[in-house]
């Protein structure tokens, strides 16, 4: 790979906290994002490129030009929606084709699983889906396989996009008639069959090709509750576990970056692979990873897309995995349950836990409740911080049956 | 960067958890320290955050706020760290970020508010407080600003300051109010109570000396400030209170004996003639002094009534005019006691005094209309809307309900108010009918009362309210009085029907719509400043000149005003910013005792004192207002203006009007309303 001389780092998509990290690294940044912030970014004194990235690809080059004017060195993408904007940056910055298609590869369910298929990786079985009766069939040959007889549960699949973040969109199938509730406007969607085990993902820091931290959150409640570092119990796979994420660096040719892949462990150790992003996990992860770890994982996003960050840099920066964290770092997010919120609940027990840190739950001012996309942005979220997985885990899941709002 | 964390760490971190949980067995921190810990930490977390990331961190910061304000001893860790908002950034980037913007009237809805606006809000007031107290030194508010700010917020919402009431069986207290209420204990301790209840007579002053027909929230503002009648109090404010306490209560001798309004009846019987004589001629007193009256006033007319109305001039405070008045029509006025005077419709009694005063049943027929009202038939929904005013154990009818709201309108035509509702136009019309068109206000009510519609003709056709479906809804609230709540639906309605039958006309419709809804007697001229087509600002020098040569006595040629001249003003709120069009109605215009030129006008808004921006502040007392009236100076006035109607057959001549009052007075619209505005 060519190293180019610029200076400048390039953040595709707007967000405060990233903004925020790589405004301590003291290196010059530029941020790419919707025009609307464009007032206050100047306000801030933030370099600010507006650009919408809901545009054609196309246009690409107009963006490069901007970047280059700017001494830019690097883009890091942010959001979903960024990755092969990002892509299609460094191809143009080192002049390295490959590394758009690349990104494309991350950017398709259906292609990835593919890829991480060929690599040897553990896949459900999967195929795309153009209409409905794409998945009346693939639903019908997956319960003929198994063996589902007219009186069995029938085993349930699951439906998504190719290239929407985490679950938005994501159906589950459990009967014919589930089919008939999704629109037309969804398709093409990718059809998988149902992995039973424990679900978590993790977040890889990857420069030149090695991993360089290995993050693994649980997941208590998939949309609901995680936290990190992940319990003993998962822990105790780590070995095996990286042993994938390095197929996955391979099989993807990851050099630079950070990948968040998304797996199911089986009680006896078998992995399988769900998909992977190679943008910020939601779900609070950042945040966990630096309450628990001690640093911002923005930053080591950064320093991981930089190809000219050194090895004494990385060894500096990134932490013993597990056994430096100070603790779990746990959250549990609020969706209401009811329709127009009137009250908060916010029991004794939970503000007197010491595993408590804080919550960020208001009566909002419009009492309606928007309706859900996915699981779409939850209303609030709590945090906490604390010794012991076990404990951990039970909070999360006492909480989560709670009322907060009425 | 990286953390080098050894196991050892760890179990330090374990043993500090456990002291600080909630193990109850040792002696632990308390929770109250605890949370100023975390809050401290909030704080400084936000502090050390640059502007553009502050918004990551206020909400941590204004949740352990929250905690803090709802626990006994929270209000004092807030303000030991009050000093430190501003420059940490708590209130960046919102509404409450400068405080020289913030108003007193504001602080109360806002308090009541559910969710993270109320915290914000509780916030400020710290923040002002720790100005007031010099721990905070701010550039442009002074520790005297801050303490008069809120002064002014307890004086306004003493009703937070009482504890919350906890019916049985019911919710417990909301959040919201529980900080409200420790916020406002807090400040009391804080502040002086003196200064506070000078506040609060200033609050009843101006509120009284508006007079107006509803008077609920001058009474709940007396009951409130009863608490601050303490010995700390200098003798003027304690006797203000007083007066205030005595007028809405017992303002008299016997009425002070007893405890309630049958005892008071019962003792009326036994007392002797200098007795009564002393009873009628304060009761009288007390409301001539403050608008106010008294539910015994009520028991004491209708004994007078009975037993010896040759003392009722002096029970209700009549001048020459109503005593005269009085005697023509003592059987009438006998008559409206006995029907419509009770103690729930006390307030009017004072309409009942005002009206003699003025000498309304003088003219023609009005005393006939008044009288048909005793017996009217009053339709079905009328009856509903009317029959909310009075309790069902009260022995008041319908018509005397009515009956009481017509005298009070009548006796006390600029006591309307348009309460908080956007219909100032009906509310300014009811106000000119009861002082220039008794005849035409009675018909309509009559007419609404009986038949539950209202007719007007626009421009050769009629309108019946009863045939429109569109206007304002039908859900009046219950802050207009009697008349009002009669008329409002229907008035708003044709009003409406009004306006849309000349809206392609280019032109501004009240040009047409005002003669035909309010009277032939507006004078024809209208000027609109607001060009119809392109909605710019157009000949604003050639407006304002035509204004001083028809109105201002100086260059009028002493052309009177006879009618009041309802006119459009461009509401602006403190920062002179634009809020919307309003109707007021110019009453007079003379000079002041400085001799300067100033506007008598009537303002239907129920807040008449409003600051408007460029120092422009109206006035209701101190410069020679009636009852009901505020004003302005001349040029002030005219700078909000936006429409007025004018005689074309009087007018002065507009050359006469100097340039540089024309740029003095264009320079105060361009620098508020007219930013909204194009001018060409």
């Amino acid at each position: 790979m060519h190293a180019n001389h610029n200076q400048t780092t390039a953040l595709l998509g707007w967000s405060l906290q990233a903004i925020e990290a790589i405004d301590k690294m003291s290196r010059p940044y530029v941020v790419v994002g919707p025009p609307e912030f464009q007032s206050f970014a100047d306000k801030n004194e933030i370099l600010f490129i507006p650009w919408q990235f809901n545009v054609s690809i196309e246009q690409s080059f107009e963006l490069y030009e901007k970047l280059r004017e700017l001494n830019v060195k690097v883009a890091v993408p942010i959001y979903e929606e960024t990755v092969e904007w990002a892509g299609m940056m460094n191809s143009l910055l080192f002049e390295n084709p490959k590394l758009y298609y690349k990104s494309l590869l991350l950017r398709d369910k259906g292609l990835m699983k593919r890829r991480a298929h060929l690599a040897g990786l553990r896949v459900g079985v999967f195929e795309e889906a153009y209409n409905k009766e794409d998945i009346v069939r693939f639903f019908k040959r997956m319960n003929q396989a198994l063996v589902r007889l007219e009186n069995d549960q029938l085993d349930p699949i699951h439906v998504k996009p190719f290239d929407k973040a985490g679950t938005v969109g994501h159906r589950m199938i459990r009967e014919e008639k589930d089919i008939e509730e999704i629109e037309d406007e969804e398709f093409p969607l990718l059809m998988e069959s149902h992995l039973e085990g424990q679900e978590f993902s993790c977040e890889a820091f990857i420069h030149d090709g090695k991993v360089r931290f290995l993050n693994i959150t649980e997941y208590v409640k998939l949309g609901h509750s995680n936290f990190v570092p992940a319990s003993p119990a998962l822990e105790k796979w780590r070995p095996q576990i990286r042993e994938e994420i390095e197929k996955l660096v391979v099989a993807f040719e990851v050099t630079h970056g950070i990948i968040h892949p998304e797996f199911f462990v089986t009680p006896d150790g078998k992995i399988y692979f769900g998909e992977v992003a190679n943008r910020i996990p939601g779900g609070h992860i950042f945040e966990h990873i630096e309450r628990a770890y001690g640093f911002s994982a923005y930053q080591g996003q950064v320093l991981c897309c930089d190809p000219d960050t050194s090895e004494q840099e990385l060894s500096a920066f990134f932490p013993k995995e597990v056994i430096s964290a100070k603790g779990h770092s746990g959250n549990l997010m609020v969706y209401p349950r009811v329709r127009s919120i009137t009250r908060l609940d916010i029991p004794k027990e939970l503000k007197n836990h010491p595993y408590f840190v804080k919550h960020n739950m208001f009566i909002p001012a419009s009492s309606k409740v928007a309706e859900r996309v996915g699981f779409g942005n939850h209303y609030g979220s709590i945090n906490f911080f604390g010794e012991d997985a076990h404990e951990m885990r039970r909070l999360l899941e006492e909480f989560e049956q709670h009322n907060f709002y009425l | 960067m990286s953390p080098a964390v050894t196991t050892e760490s760890k179990t330090t971190i374990k043993t500090k958890r456990r002291t600080t949980g909630t193990s109850r067995t040792r002696k632990a921190t308390k929770p109250i320290d605890l949370l100023e810990t975390k809050f401290a930490e909030a704080l400084n977390t936000l502090n050390l955050a640059k502007p553009f990331a502050k918004s990551l961190y206020q909400t941590d910061v204004f949740q352990l706020a929250n905690e803090l304000a709802c626990v006994d001893g929270g209000m004092v860790v807030l303000d030991k760290y009050a000093h430190q908002f501003d420059q940490a950034g708590v209130f960046l980037s919102g509404d409450w970020e400068d405080p020289t913007k913030l108003q007193p009237p504001f602080v109360g809805n806002s308090l009541r508010l559910r969710g993270i606006y109320s915290i914000l809000e509780l916030l400020s007031e710290m923040r002002m407080l720790s100005i007031a107290k010099g721990t905070y030194r701010h550039d442009s508010i002074t520790k005297e600003a801050a303490c008069a700010f809120l002064n002014e917020v307890v004086a306004l919402n003493l009703d937070l300051l009482s504890p919350q009431e906890t019916t049985e069986e019911a919710d417990p207290p909301e959040e919201h109010l529980i900080r409200a209420h420790n916020l406002f204990t807090y400040l009391g301790q804080e502040l002086s109570l003196k200064e506070v209840a000078e506040q609060m007579i200033i609050e009843i002053d101006r509120l009284a000396v508006q007079r107006p027909i509803i008077t609920r929230r001058i009474a709940e503002m007396i009951l409130l400030s009863k608490q601050l009648a303490t010995s700390e109090l200098d003798g003027n404010t304690l006797d203000a209170l007083k007066k205030y306490t005595q007028a809405v209560e017992a303002p008299t001798p016997l009425s002070k004996e007893i405890s309630n309004q049958r005892e008071y009846r019962l003792r009326l019987e036994q007392a002797t003639e200098e007795e009564i004589f002393v009873e009628t001629k304060l009761f009288g007193q007390s409301m001539n002094e403050t608008g106010l009256v008294s539910p015994f006033h009520a028991v004491l007319l209708r004994f007078l009534n009975r037993k010896n109305p040759d003392a009722l001039p002096t029970a209700l405070s009549l001048a020459d005019t109503g005593r005269a008045s009085f005697d023509e029509s003592k059987k009438t006025i006998q008559d409206i006691i006995q029907f419509a005077i009770y103690p729930e419709t006390k307030q009017s009694i004072y309409g009942l005094s005002g009206m003699l005063n003025r000498g309304v049943l003088k003219i023609d027929a009005i005393e006939h209309s008044i009288r048909q009202l005793f017996e009217l038939p009053i339709h079905g929904e009328v009856r509903k809307a009317l029959s909310t005013f009075v309790g069902e154990q009260s022995g008041i009818s319908i018509n005397g309900i009515l009956i009481a709201g017509t005298i009070s309108v009548l006796g006390q035509p600029l006591g309307i108010a348009q309460g908080q509702n956007p219909i100032c136009q009906s509310a300014r019309a009811i106000s000119l009918w009861a002082q220039f068109e008794p005849g035409q206000l009675l018909n309509y009510i009559t007419r609404a009362a009986r038949d539950n519609t209202m007719e007007m003709i626009f421009e050769g056709e009629s309108i019946h309210s009863n045939l429109l479906i569109d206007g304002t809804s039908n859900n009046i609230p219950l802050d207009l009085d009697i008349v009002s709540i009669l008329l409002v639906p229907h008035l708003e309605k044709i009003y409406n029907e009004m306006i849309k039958r000349t809206l392609l006309r280019g032109e501004d419709a009240h040009k047409w719509v005002n003669r035909e809804f309010y009277g032939e007697w507006i004078p024809s001229g209208f000027f609109n400043v607001i060009d119809g087509h392109t909605l710019s600002v157009k000949n604003y020098s050639a407006f304002i000149k035509m204004f001083y040569a028809t109105h201002h006595p100086e260059y009028n040629e002493g052309s009177k005003l006879i009618y009041p001249n309802p006119v459009g003003i461009f509401l602006t709120n403190v920062h002179g910013e634009l809020l919307g069009l309003h109707a007021v109605s110019i009453q007079r215009i003379e000079s002041d005792h400085n001799g300067d030129y100033r506007i008598y006008f009537f303002n239907p808004n129920s807040d008449s004192t409003q600051n408007w921006g460029q120092n422009i502040k109206a006035s209701v007392s101190g410069f020679g207002e009636l009852e009901g009236e505020s004003s302005l100076p001349f040029h002030e006035f005219v700078s909000r203006m936006y429409a007025y109607h004018y005689d074309p057959y009087e007018q002065g001549d507009t050359y006469m009007v100097e340039d540089h009052l024309v740029g003095k007075i264009e320079a105060l619209a361009k620098e508020s309303w007219g930013k909204n505005y194009m001018w060409t």
